[in-house]
């Protein structure tokens, strides 16, 4: 399953990139997350990884997280190394007059055969609500420091 | 009479020479992960399960879960929690649950064994603890997995508190477990345990119960041995701070029983309906 959800920010993209490659602060603008911790000594970039959740129906969903794509001001990418297969990406364009667009992609995969396609598909619109509840307090986030 | 006692002898024999020899290997994480989607399904859509505070498990290392437990037969607690805790911690970590003799000496139960169960007793618990490994008991066992539906908020361990010296003799420390919803997955009416004693199950099948209860699809349901289809009923856990082993068995376990009722009385406040939760 793929979910991609998009919003523009009235903040110019420095600002919010400072908010999206620091890791640590995505406690308090993601929704849902259960758990952010991280798992190695590296400082944010390629190769850090973290123990990530969020509660998707009954449990914390995820595992360990390693981040594969650390592009300045323009992409920063994760995948999932243990738990459901998972691939994360929060993509930054200008969008002009100091303004941002923000796209926010989650990719997931369950194991289990049909019983995974069923969950996969159950979990979508909670997984869809996650994203956009997230790009909105990202928005209110970045904007409030405008 | 005699005849009786032979054949109360001999069912004894079949169901302790099926107890399989704890074999922690026989844990498969590739297994369970298979299975967490149609758990997850279960668990999120049927019984509504929220399982909170799982962070306050340590993060590594051997520790004993310490569960009131509720449902009879079919558990619905035991099976939200192993896979709140398989997804928060992953598959690779190692967990087992200790489960009755006549759990996982059934043939139809044999996957039991691919998640981690293994049989209730000392030895398999000291031996899952020194692997390193998290363990989950429940020491109401039978008698508080019956209790009446009416005292399902009630929690019950008869007095058992050997899980003390357990957590004692590893060295590991005890995290409580408290759940409540169970108990509405059937109506239970009572222990049975003085039709345990006429039957002298209590003594060949180490049954202290044999209970009776209104259960889909019997109705009146005796025994539970078959199980029972569980109402969808609303499943909440809420993990409770660590406690260390620093008292004698008596305050500790006053602690424990202190911290997991207190866990059930906050779950329960927040219940407006039975089963519906």
């Amino acid at each position: 399953m793929r979910v991609e959800r998009r919003n523009v920010i009235n903040a110019d993209r420095d600002l919010v990139w400072k908010i999206v490659s620091d890791p640590d602060s995505y406690p308090s603008f993601m929704t849902n997350l259960e758990r952010w911790e991280s798992a190695n000594d590296q400082s944010p970039g390629v190769g850090a990884r973290y123990f990530v959740h969020w509660k998707v129906g009954s449990v914390p969903v995820g595992g360990l997280m390693e981040i594969v794509e650390f592009d300045d001001l323009r992409d920063l990418a994760w995948v999932g190394i243990t738990g459901v297969t998972v691939r994360g990406r929060i993509r930054l364009r200008d969008e002009g007059q100091g303004r941002t667009k923000v796209t926010f992609r989650l990719s997931y995969q369950a194991p289990g055969g049909i019983w995974g396609y069923i969950a996969d598909r159950v979990a979508v619109r909670q997984v869809g609500r996650i994203a956009a509840d997230t790009l909105k307090r990202l928005k209110e986030r970045a904007e409030s420091r405008g | 009479m005699a005849g009786l006692a032979e054949a109360l002898g001999w069912a004894r024999e079949q169901i302790t020479s099926r107890v399989p020899k704890a074999d922690l290997d026989q844990r498969d994480p590739d297994y369970i992960r298979d299975q967490l989607p149609g758990t997850w399904l279960l668990a999120s859509l049927y019984f509504r399960a929220d399982v909170q505070h799982l962070d306050r498990i340590p993060a590594e290392g051997p520790v004993l879960l310490i569960g009131n437990h509720s449902g009879g037969n079919v558990p619905p607690d035991t099976f939200v929690f192993t896979l709140a805790f398989c997804s928060y911690f992953g598959v690779e970590r190692p967990f087992y649950q200790l489960a009755h003799n006549l759990v996982v000496s059934a043939p139809p139960l044999g996957w039991l064994r691919k998640f981690g169960t293994v049989a209730a007793n000392h030895e398999n618990a000291r031996m899952a603890l020194e692997s390193g490994a998290a363990l989950l008991v429940y020491p109401g066992g039978d008698y508080e997995v019956f209790r009446p539906s009416w005292e399902r908020h009630t929690v019950d361990f008869d007095g058992r508190m050997g899980y003390v010296k357990l957590a004692r003799d590893a060295g590991v420390p005890i995290v409580p477990v408290a759940s409540v919803g169970g108990q509405e997955s059937a109506l239970f009416l009572n222990r049975g345990q003085w039709l345990a004693k006429l039957l002298r199950a209590d003594k060949t099948l180490r049954l202290k119960s044999i209970p009776i209860s209104l259960a889909l699809p019997w109705g009146l349901n005796i025994s539970d041995l078959a199980g029972h289809l569980p109402l969808p009923t609303k499943i909440a856990i809420e993990v409770q701070h660590p406690i260390e082993v620093d008292g004698d068995d008596q305050a500790v376990h006053d602690k424990v029983m202190a911290s997991l009722q207190a866990g059930v009385d906050r779950l329960a406040a927040r219940r407006r309906f039975p089963v519906i939760g």
